[in-house]
């Protein structure tokens, strides 16, 4: 099912985003009022770039060597999208959303 | 080298990517819409069913039958016929031939039942858009090459932009909007939406230079082929052995069973008959099929002797490692194997690209701004002037070729032709308009005459067609759902546009009262 791929593929990739953007202090700032501990930095970012790993053996499993590659770079493009919006608009609901896509991204790939 | 290596990079990035800008931004956009080529050629032909039935071998066989018997009267004496034959999105059957390669081909298109004009009104559909993509609507050679050098500079401008970029990771999610220079906020999104796709970017525009690679660099097969291309073709199984042509007259053999047997061999399907030489004893008949799903770009083709109807040869590719790369690319580039959900990542994207280089644009006039109360020099008035006809003006044009489809009378003569001078009429108004209009001011105005184009397409097409979105759900008509959706998607983005452009305009006139209160005209032009 590859519109449910797709969903899973851009509900981790945007959790993944949202977690590197956080990790970072200009963002961390924004969305909680104060930089993140050095411990809490480290953590979001090596969450970030599992999730972004992740992403991509979804893909990769589900559509194949050929377009989970494309499907994964796309999704990449998609999710990121989705966090500059919100940093740019509404930076406080970036944790809420990414807690949120990740129990979605879970159920889709259960379905797949 | 001025100044060290980022400083010439960036010089690089901000002059290449003004020459190409225009023109690349209008191939983005028709390029992104040409990712529902097929769907906007239905949209535009409201006669056709909500169900197609996908045709059988007999309605194949006896369509081709009917495009012949049409070219054997219209073309005898051509060197080529290409029949495109019926499908599930398209009943019709088209033709195209050539007398010469060198100039334009002759077209028609036909009722497979009938042999006469099809039911449906005469438009170029999504075909206008996909030949505009890289012909630019000009002489296909001459657009070919200016749409390649073009990509070439954009090529070249991607990459500066990547080695100017100074904070790529750092300023990865950054997007101030409410910066105190403008330049600032513009200089955020260019990045933005140029680094998020970057893959995309880099794919689209590089395949897009490799599918045409051996147009503009044909020299190396020239040479090793003596001139013959198409033995390279046909070697590196691109395409089935040529036929050297008889040089005496011929009877072509009935096509139908040729498509029969084609239909038998290969499973995928039938998309068109091409006929090299007809009139020759030793014409050659193509059945070409559409490609099977993958990456690839490679058509499984049956060739019969056109004389004595018998295959002369199955190409099913299995191709070579260096063919195989170039079919891939530009598979990657026109994305037939995306399905519904991965193509609207790459329309995404595709919008993506647009956005990268419109901001793009804007930015080199942002940061040329000239000092308050002066008169902006010529050469950053006319880069406004073609912003804003580019910018605003294409997308305008493309509703206003949509609103024609529906608001042209269906038997007017030469209906097609009407449809793309709607497009460019709107296109050259609006480009006219920019000039004589102070800048600020005619961003919110063309902006929003874009957004009341694209408003306009859903009510135009419930008024003429009575396809409204009420009747195409219940109808089940996903196509016509998404089309409205689409375009009323479109018509609240530039919306927005405008309504941020008028924030400018106000934001603008209150500066200048600040600064330079006694020449209000003269501040509007400046703002």
């Amino acid at each position: 099912m590859t519109p449910l791929v797709l969903l899973a593929n851009l509900a981790l990739s945007f959790a993944a985003f949202a977690a590197l953007c956080l990790s970072m202090n200009r963002h961390h700032a924004a969305a909680f009022l104060a930089k993140p501990s050095r411990r809490t930095a480290r953590g979001l970012r090596a969450a970030g770039w599992a999730g972004i790993v992740l992403c991509f053996a979804v893909s990769v499993l589900a559509e194949g060597w050929n377009f989970g590659p494309v499907q994964w770079l796309g999704s990449l493009s998609g999710g990121a999208l989705l966090v500059v919006a919100l940093a740019s608009y509404r930076p406080t609901w970036i944790r809420p959303a990414a807690l949120l896509a990740l129990p979605l991204a879970l159920v889709a790939a259960f379905i797949i | 080298m001025r100044n060290g290596f980022r400083q010439s990079m960036a010089w690089l990035h901000s002059w290449a990517g003004l020459v190409a800008g225009w023109v690349l931004f209008a191939m983005f956009v028709t390029g992104t819409a040409t990712y529902y080529r097929a769907d906007i050629s239905r949209w535009m032909r409201p006669e056709l069913p909500v169900v197609q039935q996908v045709p059988t071998p007999d309605t194949l066989a006896q369509a081709a039958e009917t495009a012949v018997a049409h070219l054997k009267g219209a073309a005898p004496n051509a060197i080529a016929w290409y029949v495109t034959l019926p499908s599930a999105a398209d009943p019709a059957v088209g033709l195209t031939w050539f007398t010469d390669f060198a100039r334009p081909p002759g077209t028609a298109r036909l009722d497979p039942a009938t042999g006469g004009p099809p039911a449906t009104r005469e438009t170029r559909g999504g075909d206008f858009v996909y030949h505009f993509h890289y012909e630019l609507n000009l002489p296909s050679t001459v657009g070919r090459w200016i749409a390649g050098i073009c990509a070439m500079i954009g090529l070249i401008t991607l990459l500066s932009g990547i080695l100017t970029h100074r904070r790529i990771f750092a300023d990865f999610f950054t997007f101030r909007r409410g910066a105190k220079s403008a330049q600032r906020s513009w200089l955020d999104a260019h990045n933005v939406v140029g680094v998020l796709a970057i893959p995309f970017h880099l794919m689209i525009t590089y395949t897009g230079i490799a599918t045409l690679a051996l147009m503009y660099m044909p020299w190396g097969v020239l040479a090793a082929y003596q001139g013959d291309e198409m033995r390279f073709y046909g070697e590196t199984g691109q395409i089935t052995a040529p036929v050297t042509p008889a040089g005496r007259p011929g009877q072509l053999a009935p096509v139908g069973p040729m498509v029969r047997q084609a239909l038998e061999r290969i499973s995928e399907p039938l998309e068109m008959l091409s006929v090299d030489m007809p009139g020759d004893a030793k014409a050659k008949v193509v059945a070409v099929f559409e490609e099977p799903h993958g990456l690839s770009h490679q058509h499984p083709q049956v060739a019969f002797d056109g004389a004595t109807g018998a295959v002369l040869e199955v190409l099913n590719p299995n191709l070579k490692p260096a063919s195989k790369t170039f079919t891939t690319m530009v598979g990657l580039h026109e994305a037939h194997f995306a399905g519904p959900a991965l193509r609207v990542l790459f329309f995404l994207s595709g919008l993506m690209g647009a956005a990268m280089v419109g901001t793009g644009l804007v930015l080199w006039s942002v940061a040329r701004l000239p000092k308050p109360g002066a008169a902006p020099f010529f050469g950053l008035r006319l880069v406004r002037v073609l912003n804003l006809a580019a910018i605003a003006g294409l997308p305008a044009a493309l509703a206003a070729y949509f609103l024609a489809n529906r608001l042209l009378p269906v038997g007017l003569g030469a209906r097609a032709d009407w449809e793309v001078g709607a497009f460019f009429a709107v296109w050259l108004t609006s480009a006219a308009y920019a000039g004589f209009r102070p800048q600020v001011s005619a961003w919110c105005e063309m902006l929003s005459a874009s957004a009341a184009l694209f408003l306009a397409v859903p009510v135009v097409n419930g008024l003429t067609t009575g396809r409204h979105p009420l009747a195409s759900a219940a109808a089940g008509d996903a196509l016509y759902l998404w089309f409205d959706a689409a375009m009323l998607g479109l018509a609240g983005l530039f919306a927005f546009a405008a309504h941020k452009a008028r924030g400018a305009e106000a934001l603008g006139r209150r500066r200048s009262e600040v600064t330079a209160p006694p020449i209000r005209s003269n501040a509007l032009e400046r703002a």
